[in-house]
């Protein structure tokens, strides 16, 4: 909506959106993973790796996903991915964010050879491709799950160290901060007051960026054979279940394949959600636009 | 066959340009809420003619040059736009492709109207590819022919907008606009911000296409003194509404609309010498609809019903009947104080039982609209405080006539004698004669609600008190409690003023007012004093002897010599370039000299308003400087910007 | 000025090539203990152990150790690999092309879609174009690449067999001509390549349709308009070609993204490319491969990046001026 508002008139006060409704779905479907990833000991029935059932048994009360080729019952293991994506999301997904989130915050606020030194890093490891790299480092340093995370969060800084450069960057020379430098104010006080509240709304939506991309990351890591032995996760089911050779000429594809791959897009597809909705919030953007259409 | 670039005749069929004429142009943007851009406008533009479009922003008239190239995707658009009798609205947007740019064009304001990842010349050559079917190489003559045409050269086709400066491009868009040789050409703000070099280049090459008469221009521009030069006929619009329209030397010197007047009188120049005096209110809320005139709130003379009842329409002004059209509904602005010929003198005793005549004041008429300053200078002796007097009728005239709010002030008797009273008030040369030394504060503001009989003895104790504060005067019981003789020169004339100011009259003639204060004391006077006359739209009557305070505080300035108006202008021509010599007398002892050497001149006659030779009166506007004196161009108003 | 480009890409490698020397020698302890996993029951064999003693110089101080290592890429030798018993070079150079072709015919797809889509997705902004578009795109880019390929195997290959499920050509099989050699390839190179396509699809749409968007509000939009120019000039001369400019410079990032997502979807459907040979090291912890590997496919990118950029250079005005 364009109005006719130009220099020396009464600006409107701008409408403040209010949370789309994919906001709610988003954050409905990963309070539900977060309760089901708190409540997983209660829930599961058996032991992961126990041999709790005769193998490829089809769903049934007992085995509410059905069991795999060695006879594990998949509902447990599938309990145990929730636990994993929820431990990555949340340590790797605010690691990353934070980590690259103070970095660019700096390099934005004191400029010059920090920044040129920072942001020079962060393109190196932005075009270098990263999994591989992961891949490397987690066959060196062992396929823990903290250690995965931490790798993750120190190889997935530069998106958030961006984001918050830039917005650093374009706050840093407004009049109300150099007042502040005028009021004798040093660069805690200006840094407190003026910019962190500013970009809270900004590392928030990274920080759910961030979270899924470790999502992601994690169940691919797995998926690939670097997940960790004693945990199962979602990538290590799919992984079991593609490997085992005679998987298409039965039909436990449908219990054993489709259910890890489902539960990891509608998980993905919560983040994705609240990631939205959180762009749309911070965003709103009034341009208008030539189309084709009616003049 | 393709058409040649430099075949004029097949680029454009009809060479005089087409006829505009937009009737009940409404463009709404649906919100919430809902934005009324342009409001019932109707106008109409002859071929070739250059009509001019004053106006502030938030008045709508980018919004009107978008909407009359059909460009308002967001907004609702009614009303018929005719061009050359086809009705633009009723078309498709295939349709308004072919019409676009190559029967009516717009010259942007904005540089970032250039795209910056291709190139000046590509950008020039789209245009007369897709409509006129060069191809690419006459389109290339053409645009090198345009850049020439505006000052730059074919080495522009060939750079990026971020290459060129950004008078440049603007320059850049002005050709872009000519490309195809449109029949109409509206031009948006085509001098803001340009420096004057370039300023001059676009004004000369804007005079010359309107003197070709080949293109019907439309001229949008907050800048009155390009207006003045280009266009024909000048309308004002004011959020989105149209308030005068008319020839452009009567509209823009001596508006009729309220607002235009105002507008007029808000903008500096370089030999403005009067403070600027703003508008009054806040630029309206696009989002609020008035029923009655838009310019309401904001009107030193609106009043409730007779302005808020309905939307005005278009007529001539009160006293008028040229082709100039005001929207107001009391006929524009309105005259309060109308004088003919009034005649005074007084018998003196010429020694013995002889008695002889001395003219007072000797056959002066003079006009007094609502919220202006009139000015009234001349030497002592001149007449000018019999003259004040004789306004407010208190000396009876010898002969002439006095109407006052449009009711003759000589024939009124009794009660409608004492209404017409309270409208108008005087106050005086010193204020310790002008107040009684027995009376309180507060009983000497009081007294003039106390005579006519107005409210109850608590409303008039509150509007003492509002009055008081309202000249910056202490408004406590002690101040009211304390009698004339205690307060300083200063304090009590602002008394005075309050009370010549608690019955809100509409008129205000100060006689030398601030002539026995102390300068810091005349400056905080004046400036109240100027203050309180935009907020109430108050008329006033300053007179005074000493031209350079006056300079400060009149819209016009009467220059008194012997009981007659001798010059009459505003403060900025006066000071440009006095004609009469009583003017220029007055002027040098006010140190006039000590700015501007005096004019090189003779002057034969000292006729009152007479054209001495040698010295030329700048009242053509702007042009190149016919006067000898030096200064007089950078006097013009506007001159180089 | 070129040669920057070429010289921060130089930069780059080499901080790469010394975090790949870095990382063994970081783990604590015995450098070669931590090459011996703890999970693989396989322990090393004394002949393959004194293979890897001299292949990393551990008796050499550090510095040494450098020179030697920098002094061995330059000449191209990669190493030795430990469970197959063969130059790493020869096993990059049988992976390689492979990898190059499903990435290349991945990223080309990818691109042609995502620009046209995202050009009209843009000018139809808000409508039900758009609209769906917007929704399929972000549900693509919510699904791990690998999920993606493992519904186009089940889908395509499974329940309806149209292509092959795995491999890049059909094993042991003989041509009649050039043209049915390719056409194997191709047949074999669909799944794979939709798969990757796909998951690079999304991001780039976004940002070719969020670009478009902005460029759409522009004033030049609207006097481009004003000048009655057709929708077709309008979208790509003005719209899509400043579109373009942040297209290409994300080439290098996005060739990054892909070649990471390439390892996924060549594990799915057994592509005989790089991820394959990476995964097989990382099962034998064969870390002369996987570091060998791992510097062919950062040189891969590293290139695609500065290419990309020299490009830009002559897109953007801005830089490429007089």
């Amino acid at each position: 909506m364009t109005v006719v508002t130009a220099v020396g008139s009464r600006p409107l006060r701008p409408r403040r959106p209010t949370v789309p409704r994919i906001g709610w779905i988003g954050t409905a479907i990963l309070g539900g993973f977060a309760a089901l990833a708190v409540a997983a000991p209660l829930l599961a029935p058996y032991r992961a790796t126990a041999l709790s059932g005769r193998p490829l048994e089809p769903p049934s009360l007992a085995h509410l996903v059905g069991t795999n080729a060695v006879g594990q019952d998949l509902f447990t293991q599938l309990l145990s991915g929730v636990r994993a994506a929820m431990f990555v999301a949340v340590v790797a997904g605010s690691g990353a964010a934070l980590l690259g989130g103070s970095i660019g915050v700096l390099a934005g606020w004191w400029g010059g050879g920090v920044d040129l030194v920072v942001m020079r890093a962060a393109d190196v490891l932005l075009v270098i491709p990263r999994l591989p790299l992961l891949i490397v480092i987690v066959a060196y340093a062992g396929p823990g799950l903290g250690t995965r995370s931490t790798v993750i969060a120190l190889t997935f800084w530069p998106e958030a160290a961006k984001v918050l450069r830039a917005q650093v960057r374009s706050l840093r020379h407004r009049d109300h901060l150099t007042a502040a430098t005028g009021f004798g104010a040093g660069p805690s006080h200006s840094l407190r007051r003026h910019v962190v509240p500013e970009v809270g709304l900004v590392l928030a939506s990274a920080l759910v960026a961030a979270a899924g991309r470790a999502v992601m990351l994690e169940v691919g890591l797995a998926f690939l054979g670097l997940g960790d032995p004693n945990q199962a996760s979602w990538g290590s089911i799919v992984r079991d279940a593609l490997k085992f050779q005679g998987l298409f000429f039965t039909r436990a594809w449908a219990w054993w394949l489709l259910p890890p791959l489902l539960a990891t897009g509608l998980l993905l597809a919560g983040i994705t959600f609240i990631g939205l909705a959180a762009e749309r919030w911070v965003n709103p953007r009034l341009a208008r636009h030539v189309s084709g259409g009616r003049p | 066959m393709s058409p040649s670039p430099h075949d004029q005749d097949t680029l454009r069929p009809n060479r005089s340009g087409a006829n505009l004429e937009v009737t009940d142009l409404r463009v709404t943007y649906p919100g919430p809420p809902p934005v009324r851009a342009v409001d019932e406008l109707s106008f109409t533009a002859g071929a070739g003619e250059c009509l001019g479009i004053l106006g502030e922003s938030g008045s709508g008239k980018s919004t009107l040059a978008r909407a009359l190239l059909g460009l308002v995707p967001d907004g609702r658009v009614e009303g018929r736009v005719g061009l050359g009798g086809v009705d633009l609205l009723d078309l498709d947007e295939k349709a308004w492709q072919e019409v676009r740019w190559r029967r009516i064009a717009l010259s942007f304001q904005s540089t970032a109207a250039l795209n910056p990842v291709l190139r000046v010349g590509l950008q020039m050559g789209e245009p007369s590819q897709v409509h006129l079917g060069l191809n690419s190489r006459q389109a290339a003559a053409r645009t090198n022919e345009l850049l020439e045409q505006v000052g730059l050269g074919p080495w522009a086709a060939d750079r990026y907008p971020s290459e060129l400066s950004g008078g440049q491009r603007r320059l850049v868009l002005l050709a872009m606009a000519l490309v195809c040789d449109p029949e109409v050409l509206i031009l948006d703000e085509p001098t803001a911000g340009l420096d004057p070099l370039t300023r001059r280049l676009v004004m000369d090459l804007l005079i010359g296409l309107v003197a070709r008469r080949s293109t019907t221009m439309l001229v949008i521009s907050h800048d009155a003194d390009a207006l003045e030069v280009l266009a024909a006929r000048v309308m004002v619009l004011y959020r989105g509404w149209l308030a005068e329209v008319g020839p452009t030397p009567p509209v823009l010197t001596d508006p009729r609309s309220p607002y235009t007047w105002a507008l007029l009188n808000a903008r500096p120049t370089l030999a403005s010498v009067k403070d600027l005096r703003g508008i009054r209110g806040d630029p309206p809320d696009p989002t609020e609809v008035t029923t009655g005139c838009p310019f309401f709130g904001r009107c030193h003379q609106g009043i409730t019903d007779d302005c808020t009842s309905a939307r005005p329409t278009l007529g001539p002004p009160e006293g008028e009947d040229g082709p100039r059209l005001v929207a107001c509904a009391r006929g524009g602005v309105v005259t309060l104080l109308s004088a003919v010929g009034l005649r005074k003198s007084y018998s003196v005793s010429a020694g013995g039982l002889r008695r002889s005549e001395v003219p007072g004041v000797d056959g002066v008429s003079l006009d007094v609209r609502l919220g202006e300053v009139v000015g009234l200078v001349g030497a002592t002796g001149a007449g000018k405080s019999t003259l004040g007097m004789l306004l407010l009728r208190l000396v009876e005239p010898d002969s002439g006539s006095l109407r006052f709010d449009g009711q003759d002030l000589l024939a009124a008797r009794g009660t409608p004698l004492k209404a017409l009273r309270a409208q108008a008030q005087m106050l005086f040369q010193d204020p310790f004669e002008a107040l009684s030394a027995r009376l309180t504060v507060a009983d000497a503001v009081q007294e003039p609600l106390d005579v006519q009989d107005r409210g109850d003895a608590a409303s008039r104790h509150e509007l003492v008190r509002a009055t008081l504060a309202a000249c910056r005067l202490p408004h406590d019981d002690a101040f009211l409690h304390r009698h004339t003789h205690q307060l300083s020169g200063g304090q009590l004339q602002r008394v005075a003023l309050a009370r010549a100011l608690v019955l809100e009259p509409k008129l205000l003639v100060a006689d030398e007012a601030v002539a026995m204060l102390d300068p810091s004391e005349q400056a905080k006077l004046l400036q109240l004093l100027k203050q309180l006359q935009v907020e109430r739209g108050m008329a006033m009557v300053f007179i005074s002897h000493d031209l350079s305070v006056v300079l400060r505080i009149a819209d016009r300035v009467m220059i008194l010599d012997r009981g007659r108006v001798v010059e009459e202008a505003t403060g900025s021509r006066l000071l440009a370039a006095p004609a009469h010599p009583v003017t220029q007398a007055l002027l040098a002892a006010a140190g006039r000299d000590l700015l501007f050497p005096p004019p090189v001149a003779t002057f034969a006659s000292s006729s009152p308003s007479g054209e001495a030779r040698g010295i030329a009166r700048p009242t053509e506007g702007l042009g190149p400087g016919t006067g000898s004196d030096p200064y007089h161009e950078l006097l013009q108003p506007g001159g180089t910007q | 000025m070129r040669w920057r480009v070429v010289m921060t890409s130089a930069v780059t490698l080499l901080a790469v090539v010394t975090v790949v020397f870095a990382l063994p020698r970081a783990m604590p302890g015995d450098p070669l203990a931590a090459l011996q996993d703890r999970s693989t029951a396989t322990p090393i064999s004394p002949e393959a152990s004194a293979h890897l003693r001299s292949y990393y110089r551990l008796d050499r101080p550090l510095g040494s150790q450098y020179g030697h290592y920098l002094s061995r890429l330059a000449r191209g030798d990669l190493g030795w690999s430990i469970s197959r018993n063969v130059p790493v070079r020869t096993l990059v150079a049988a992976h390689l092309p492979w990898t190059l072709l499903l990435l290349g015919t991945s990223m080309a797809v990818a691109a042609a879609t995502s620009f046209l889509a995202g050009v009209a997705a843009a000018w139809r902004r808000g409508r039900p174009l758009d609209r769906g578009l917007l929704a399929t795109m972000t549900a693509l880019r919510a699904l791990p690449p690998y999920a993606l390929a493992a519904f186009l195997l089940v889908v395509l290959a499974v329940l309806l067999p149209v292509f092959p499920l795995a491999g890049a050509r059909t094993p042991f099989a003989a041509y009649g001509s050039p043209l049915g050699a390719v056409g194997d390839v191709g047949r074999h190179l669909v799944l794979p390549a939709a798969a990757l396509g796909l998951s690079l699809l999304s991001t780039r749409f976004l940002l070719v349709r969020n670009t478009m968007v902005s460029s759409l509000g522009q004033d030049y939009m609207v006097l481009g308009r004003a000048k009655g120019l057709p929708p077709r000039l309008l979208k790509y001369r003005h719209g899509g070609r400043n579109a373009l400019l942040p297209f290409v410079a994300s080439l290098g990032v996005e060739a990054g993204f892909g070649v990471g997502f390439s390892i996924l979807v060549e594990s799915v459907f057994a592509y005989p490319g790089m991820g394959t040979l990476i995964l097989r090291a990382v099962e034998t912890r064969d870390y002369p491969v996987l570091e060998g590997a791992f510097l062919a496919l950062a040189l891969t990118v590293l290139s695609v990046n500065a290419a990309a950029e020299l490009v830009m250079r002559r897109l953007d005005p801005r830089v490429a001026g007089r």
